[in-house]
């Protein structure tokens, strides 16, 4: 009590709700919260319950740029920013978006640091010198004359938070700064968050981000909101998370995924406390157990679905349900596949990874037809996708691009499911019960006669996959389905994948997120400099670290915490939530 | 730490770099008008000839620039010529010899010649814009805007912002309209097919274009756009003695290039 006297906080929100034009619920609703000089809070929620738009309220962009209704107060360094503008709150708050293109405006990445400093009339020598800390600071001083454009996605993002620092501001507001980059760059982007608020820091830092894997590390203080946008926990990190681990499960809030892992092995008997919260946290846990008491009765659940060695796999047709032979792609004199050969047996799940510029994505589009490639070089199911007609191609292979808007033509979400069953002049009623079993399937009953651009992002995402699935296609191509989606929609879309993939659907994704599909998938391949540098089951190539860092990929968190010596045999090596004792 | 980049030290810009954008412009206009009026095919060769010459000796062309001037510029007059010749209206042409005749086309001299002359005209008013074209960047233009001319740089930097959006935009056309082939829309090959398919694209290409302005909006604002009527200028953009000698010297030059023209009979 009569220690220094306590800094003032760096923001206070107080009753703050926003209401978007047309909307009749208030998200974010009522909330309150304070952010000390050197804290790092980090905010969390499920999807649509406003905590990006309670994000953009820090600097003013709500409700000064963003049409929205604002109540409450929010003072940032002792200013209300309903009195104040964004740019004026530019000097207390710097903002960091998802998306490293959309904040790029200059041609050198000198005059992108410059560009805040210059428009607050900062004097030119000083703007330098502010540059000149902030590119030191990010690592990027040395590239000050290159085009920002051909940084690498963790590269633009660090240059964008030395446009915040350049600022000077001492409030950083980040807004899912890494779910549009691959593990490498998002690891690239902790690293250096985490020197930039290490201890003895008094720089603040408001995080919306649902990797906590990786964020956890620099994170003080949490703000739980519900589904309906109010406050649901709040306090220190790591008290919050053990101690309403289950119900912010409950919630749809993602947990680190050694607590997720550890909550299955509590409900199956096996006890941990305190709930480990990192890799190295459950990797202890788990070597101080005597789990062969505990584990007797888990380890026998029931078999997980799916595995590599299950053996109805033996029992597949010979012939593959893709094959590719001497696959060569060049593009402007550059070769992006280099003689790949592939099958993939009917009824797998493989996910193709690898770092970014690998060719994955002109790979799958050449399957799917996207992209015409040499006669002879690839087969699904007995045709050549490069020349058969859209309505063969459709019956036989669905494609699922990255960004679902780009495959909408129709005006409803029912006549873009019948788009392809009308192109065959099928009988309405056929139409109409195969669209309906279709809603069902995606769960978008609801939303039949809504514009498909109007759905959420998850329910696009979900009527992209419908699409391609409609027709019957026996195989499903996707790319990057989970690419800048929060966790729990990602993980949805991979449980409808695994459902189809169970009633025998071939499936082919394309992917960053090892984490996650790894979960899934029967077989992953490694792509690099267009080349396949691995193909096997899943849970080899998870093990194999070596392999993985080689090519900008990271071993799954799951993955490294069973991997030690120390861990029990029964765990040991397991690469599934699924696998772990615990299934109910 | 990063490594330190793979980067060629930045050779000094070249003479034309040097200027003043605003310069490599005003140089240019009296010419402009000149070919606008002017009806013969003399002066737009010799002002074409020039611009090609300054833009070979000061402006350290590489790659694709230099293949646009040397070849690109030719190939175009020639076509343009002989498209021209069969555009226009024979009578106007008559009474000179007959170069080709195939069926009902007749290629007369008088004809080629006055498509000539148009070629060479365009030829000439593009060549002496790409002295500036091909030596400006955007930024460095909107810089000189908003110095010399007071143009306020709210506009002069969204037009530098939006100019990334044009690739942008390219990349996202191409890949809707991958998509919406493989969807079966607008099926077959042709330019009608091709045509449809383009307009299913806009709605798509709209909706994303204008989610991602948005976007840029919110980060540019963020990062203080607009806050002042002015802002920080590194290196101003100034006019120096070389932009008022260069100008001066356009203007002479083309009045020159006219003169001889007019004199000669």
């Amino acid at each position: 009590m009569d220690g220094p006297p306590a800094l003032a906080p760096a923001a206070v929100a107080r009753s703050v709700r926003i209401r978007y034009p047309g909307a009749t619920a208030w998200t974010p609703d009522e909330v309150e919260v304070e952010v000390a000089p050197g804290e790092v809070l980090l905010i969390l929620g499920p999807s649509g319950c406003g905590k990006s738009t309670f994000a953009l309220s820090f600097n003013g962009l709500v409700p000064h740029a963003v049409p929205a209704e604002f109540a409450g107060t929010m003072t940032v360094g002792g200013v209300s920013t309903r009195e104040a503008s964004v740019a004026e709150l530019s000097e207390r708050v710097a903002m960091v978006f998802q998306d490293p293109e959309a904040q790029l405006v200059t041609r050198t990445v000198l005059d992108e640091v410059c560009f805040g400093p210059e428009n607050r009339l900062v004097p030119a020598a000083e703007v330098e010198a502010r540059a000149e800390a902030a590119l030191r600071a990010v690592g990027l001083w040395d590239r000050r004359d290159e085009n920002p454009d051909i940084l690498s996605g963790g590269g633009k993002q660090r240059l964008a938070i030395a446009c915040a620092l350049a600022l000077g501001s001492p409030l950083l507001v980040l807004d899912e700064p890494t779910s549009n980059l691959d593990p490498a760059g998002a690891e690239e982007v902790y690293r250096l968050l985490g020197e930039l608020t290490a201890p003895g820091s008094t720089r603040s830092v408001v995080l919306v981000e649902h990797d906590l894997d990786l964020a956890l590390a620099i994170v003080d203080t949490v703000l739980v909101l519900d589904g309906a946008g109010r406050p649901f926990a709040s306090g220190p990190v790591r008290e919050v998370l053990r101690a309403r681990a289950e119900d912010l499960e409950a919630l749809g809030v993602w947990l680190p995924t050694p607590t997720t892992a550890a909550l299955r092995m509590r409900r199956a008997g096996i006890p941990l406390d305190p709930l480990p919260l990192t890799v190295e946290e459950l990797a202890a846990a788990l070597a101080d157990l005597d789990v062969d008491s505990a584990a007797e009765e888990p380890s026998v659940t029931e078999e997980p679905s799916g595995t590599g060695s299950d053996p109805d796999a033996e029992a597949l047709p010979a012939l593959p349900a893709v094959s590719v032979t001497g696959l060569t792609v060049k593009r402007g004199g550059r070769r992006i596949l280099s003689e790949i050969s592939l099958r993939v047996p009917r009824g797998d799940f493989l996910a193709v990874v690898g770092p970014n510029g690998a060719g994955k994505s002109t790979l799958v589009q050449s399957l799917a037809g996207v992209l015409r490639v040499p006669r002879g070089t690839v087969g699904v199911l007995g045709i050549d996708p490069a020349r058969a007609s859209a309505s063969a191609l459709r019956k036989t292979i669905g494609f699922v691009f990255q960004n679902p808007e780009h495959q909408f033509v129709a005006h409803t979400v029912e006549d873009e499911l019948a788009l392809g069953l009308r192109q065959r002049r099928l009988p309405e009623a056929e139409v109409s019960a195969r669209v309906d079993g279709m809603l069902t399937l995606l769960d978008l009953h609801a939303h039949r006669t809504s514009h498909p651009f109007l759905l959420s992002g998850g329910q696009k995402r979900r009527l992209s996959v419908g699409t391609a699935l409609i027709e019957g296609a026996p195989v499903l191509v996707l790319d990057e389905p989970t690419f800048g989606q929060d966790r729990a929609r990602a993980a949805d879309l991979l449980e409808l994948l695994a459902a189809l993939n169970a009633s025998g659907t071939t499936v082919i994704v394309v992917t960053h997120d090892l984490g996650l599909i790894g979960q899934y998938a029967r077989h992953v391949a490694i792509l690099d400099e267009g080349r396949v540098v691995a193909l096997d089951e899943t849970a080899r190539i998870l093990s194999d670290r070596a392999l993985l860092e080689a090519h900008a990929l990271r071993q799954p968190p799951l993955v490294r915490a069973l991997a030690g010596p120390s861990i029990p045999a029964e765990l040991r090596g397991l690469t599934r939530l699924a696998d772990l004792p615990g299934l109910r | 730490m990063t490594a330190p980049a793979l980067r060629l030290v930045a050779p000094a810009p070249s003479f034309l770099r040097r200027l003043n954008p605003l310069a490599k412009v005003a140089a240019v206009v009296p010419a402009w008008i000149a070919l606008l009026v002017t009806r013969e095919a003399t002066a737009p060769l010799l002002l074409l000839l020039l611009a090609v010459l300054l833009l070979l000796a000061g402006g350290r062309l590489h790659g694709r620039a230099l293949v646009l001037l040397l070849i690109g510029v030719p190939i175009g007059i020639l076509v343009v010529s002989v498209g021209s010749a069969l555009w226009v209206d024979p009578g106007g042409a008559s009474g000179t010899a007959v170069v080709v005749s195939a069926g009902p086309l007749r290629l007369t001299a008088g004809a080629l010649l006055i498509g000539l002359t148009t070629a060479l005209r365009l030829a000439a008013l593009l060549t002496l814009g790409l002295i500036g074209g091909l030596t400006t960047s955007g930024p460095e233009l909107a810089r000189a805007l908003t110095a010399q001319l007071r143009i306020p740089y709210r506009f002069a930097y969204a037009a530098v912002a939006a100019y990334r959006f044009v690739p942008r935009a390219a990349a996202e056309l191409t890949l809707i309209r991958q998509a919406l082939r493989i969807r079966g829309v607008a099926p077959g090959r042709g330019p009608i097919a091709a045509v449809r398919r383009l307009l299913s694209g806009v709605v798509p290409l709209l909706a994303s274009s204008i989610r991602h302005a948005d976007r840029v909006a919110l980060a540019m604002e963020s990062r203080a756009f607009g806050a002042h009527p002015r802002r920080t200028e590194r290196v101003p953009p100034r006019w120096r003695t070389a932009d008022t000698v260069f100008t001066v010297a356009g203007w002479a030059a083309t009045a020159a290039v006219l003169v001889l023209v007019l004199r000669s009979p």
